[in-house]
């Protein structure tokens, strides 16, 4: 089954996964930085312009910071999340999923002069599509990667039911498909849930609106309802 | 078109997510979609350049509109391989006018330039709708991934144009510099060279070619999140998967109650029985005559609280650390605080002599520092190589490192040779025919392990197993080392023999035959003869 999720599993045997995010959101984001470094050098050029050949020089060390401290600062700083990031929900982390760390981030910022050959960042486009998990030629030598930040869930209107225990022999995955199934009453359609709910009626020996009410009901004891 | 056959993991994705997994598919089934596309390409620009050779902007720009029609073959390659069906290449290309019967006018005209149009493509190509459906239908489906399927084309678009400057760029890396000194820029800027024309034009046709894929793909998978969304594939197939189980299981359950062999049936009564005949403690509060009242009895339990209790745990706790740790040490303090008293009082001096003598001042404190940072330097060495210093000054040389102190216990066995009886054999033989086993070759084992410690300076730490001990034994017979005694060839075999009896009987419980420990005793004796 394919799939862009990336799995670690800890030393206590906790299966962590994160979702590898691929070049396109990063290059978008990758061009929102752009804009914003753009944005503050050219307000520094203007303020600098009175100070002649001292505020060149002071507009040039600030351009070098910008360049390559930029990302790093962010980065370590502000939970892996530049602002171009943060736009696309995405954070840079070490391999193994733990908050990415100083010397990774200079690492994997000093190494954006290899991914920019020969042009306009052509190998790091080219290594991130090929690679397993989306990573960049100075992702690969710091170890790190881009995944999506997990958003907190916000709390939903369920459609009232009385919670019933669930039938024997259900594997998470199945109370995940029935939980599920509650979840999106609004997104599926009245008619596609019916017919999703008869699939099972091997086991519920329900049918339409009945066996849809049934499956509602499990799902809610599943999300801690009591009746 | 079967769901369940759906070659990616169907879940709910964002359309960021929808669009990675496509770059993960395209790269996976690149080569074929990048031939497809080519092909028909090449075969239109070929004639172009034959019958135009003096246009190379136009010729490229009739591939470049003509887009859509190549896009359709990919699309098609990847949906039937998503099912589970996958097309060859040749047979994608017999397909081509097939592919491009539905709508083909309006894609090359007016939606050529609509900004979705790998979203859009799969509403045409695969679901054969037009007009009015159409329109419903990409109503639905652009509620929610338009702005990513635009995002998808411009950053496309970008792709396209940085990898054609960048493949030049590399190309005239790669010139040597005393030709490129020689380079007339003027016309190569202007375009008034065709052939040069003509070869980027070829770039170019490789390059939209290689990225297609991609762009396809995506948006296909931006198409098919969309439907997973809109549909609940990822239910439906769990769904199924469930019913399929549930199936299996009952058709298993049949036969096994039925055709259980009479052989087995005995053999159950014959353990109920002994099971009975030990008295065991009541498990069960009550008893229950048929299967039917036993399965609602479990569904009854299985429903009840404590299958289900559900306990949440959240928010961060503080480890408990060692609070001394991270704090700043009161003498570092003290030191700071002498130290800034002393620099004000010298700045005070400066003030009376002539202004703030700053390089004065700062110079004070950086050549302390200096000087802490040495004398800590010195005594950080004289520590570390504190034993290397001692064995020097000491007159004579030190006591080679203790040798290692032989165990006194292997394996939870006592192998001190003080601990062994005077006859080692009889005791043992004595010990079989007692019926101890255990006791009796456990000595003998004891006994080996304790005359190789000890007579043979064998080392066998905590960490070995009984049969890396007997790896040792052999390893010395060998490739035998100076200083060791050397161990001969029957004792090796011997050794190894009696390991491979005494794990069988320690940790399977099987015990060898009666002449086989009269055997090992013999050629113990044999072995060991010369020691005592």
């Amino acid at each position: 089954m394919l799939d862009t999720t990336y799995n670690v599993e800890t030393p206590e045997g906790i299966d962590l996964r994160a979702r590898a995010a691929g070049p396109v959101p990063r290059i978008l984001a990758f061009a929102v930085d752009v804009f914003y470094r753009t944005l503050i050098l050219a307000g520094l050029g203007i303020g600098l312009a009175f100070a002649k050949t001292a505020g060149m020089g002071i507009w040039l060390i600030c351009s070098f910071l910008l360049e390559w401290f930029y990302p790093v600062f962010f980065e370590v700083l502000r939970g892996g999340q530049t602002p171009g990031k943060k736009a696309f929900g995405l954070m840079v982390v070490n391999d193994n999923l733990t908050p990415i760390s100083w010397g990774a981030s200079i690492v994997r910022n000093l190494l954006r002069f290899a991914d920019f050959l020969p042009f306009a960042y052509a190998t790091g486009v080219i290594a991130m599509t090929l690679g397993r998990n989306f990573q960049r030629l100075g992702d690969l030598a710091a170890g790190t990667l881009v995944v999506y930040r997990d958003t907190d869930k916000v709390p939903m209107a369920l459609p009232d039911t009385t919670p019933l225990p669930p039938p024997r022999n259900f594997k998470q995955q199945d109370q995940l498909a029935l939980i599920s199934l509650l979840e999106r009453h609004d997104d599926l359609s009245e008619a596609r849930q019916q017919e999703l709910a008869n699939l099972l009626e091997p086991i519920t020996a329900k049918r339409g609106r009945a066996a849809l009410e049934y499956l509602r009901a499990v799902g809610s004891w599943l999300l801690g309802g009591r009746g | 078109m079967q769901v369940k056959h759906l070659a990616v993991r169907a879940r709910l994705r964002s359309p960021w997510e929808s669009i990675d997994l496509g770059i993960a598919l395209a790269r996976k089934y690149w080569l074929p979609m990048f031939l497809v596309w080519l092909i028909p390409a090449a075969l239109l620009l070929g004639p172009l350049a034959w019958f135009f050779p003096g246009h190379p902007g136009w010729s490229l720009f009739a591939v470049w509109w003509l887009k859509p029609v190549f896009d359709r073959l990919p699309l098609f390659m990847i949906s039937r391989t998503l099912f589970g069906t996958p097309v060859s290449a040749l047979a994608a290309l017999k397909a081509f006018f097939r592919q491009n019967r539905t709508d083909w006018l309006a894609w090359i005209t007016i939606r050529r330039l609509s900004p979705t149009r790998a979203f859009d493509m799969p509403v045409t190509v695969l679901e054969q709708s037009k007009g009015g459906a159409r329109a419903a239908r990409i109503g639905v489906l652009h509620r929610k991934h338009s702005g990513a399927a635009t995002w998808l084309t411009l950053t496309g678009i970008h792709l396209e144009t940085f990898f054609l400057i960048a493949a030049f760029i590399l190309i005239y890396l790669f010139i040597p510099e005393q030709v490129t000194a020689n380079i007339e820029w003027t016309p190569l800027v202007r375009g008034e060279t065709l052939a040069l024309e003509w070869v980027s034009n070829v770039l170019c046709l490789l390059i939209m070619a290689a990225v297609a894929p991609f762009y396809i793909v995506s948006g296909f998978c931006l198409y098919i999140g969309r439907r997973i969304e809109l549909e609940g594939w990822d239910i439906e197939i769990q769904f199924r998967d469930l019913v399929e189980r549930h199936q299996r299981a009952q058709q298993s359950r049949k036969p096994t109650a039925n055709g259980a062999s009479p052989l087995a049936t005995v053999l159950l009564l014959c353990a109920l029985a002994c099971a009975s005949l030990t008295p065991t403690p009541q498990a069960w509060a009550e008893t229950l005559e048929s299967p039917q009242q036993a399965q609602q009895h479990i569904d009854k339990i299985l429903a009840a609280e404590d299958f289900h209790r559900i306990e949440e745990e959240s928010g961060w706790r503080l480890k408990d650390f060692d609070s001394e740790q991270g704090k700043i040490p009161e003498w570092l303090i003290k030191l700071f605080e002498w130290l800034f008293e002393w620099l004000s009082e010298n700045a005070d001096e400066a003030d009376d002599s002539s202004g703030i003598n700053w390089g004065a001042l700062l110079a004070k404190p950086i050549e302390l520092l200096l000087w802490i940072g040495v004398i800590t330097g010195l005594i950080y060495l004289g520590w570390r190589h504190h034993e290397a210093i001692l064995n020097s000054v000491r007159w004579q040389p030190n006591a080679k490192t203790k040798a290692a102190e032989a165990p006194e216990t292997l394996f939870g066995l006592d192998v001190r040779q003080s601990s062994l009886p005077s006859d080692v054999c009889a005791e043992v033989l004595r010990l079989w025919r007692a019926g101890d086993q255990r006791a009796g070759l456990g000595l003998l084992y004891r006994a080996t392990l304790s005359h190789l410690i000890e007579d043979f300076q064998f080392y066998f730490g905590d960490h070995l197993t009984e049969s890396e001990c007997a790896q040792l034994v052999s390893q010395r017979q060998r490739t035998p080392e100076g200083l060791q005694r050397p161990v001969s060839a029957p004792m090796s075999q011997f050794v190894q023999q009696l390991t491979m009896n005494w794990q069988q009987l320690a940790y399977a419980h099987r015990p060898p035959a009666d002449t086989q420990v009269g055997d090992l005793c013999q050629q113990w004796q044999e072995v060991f003869a010369n020691d005592r």
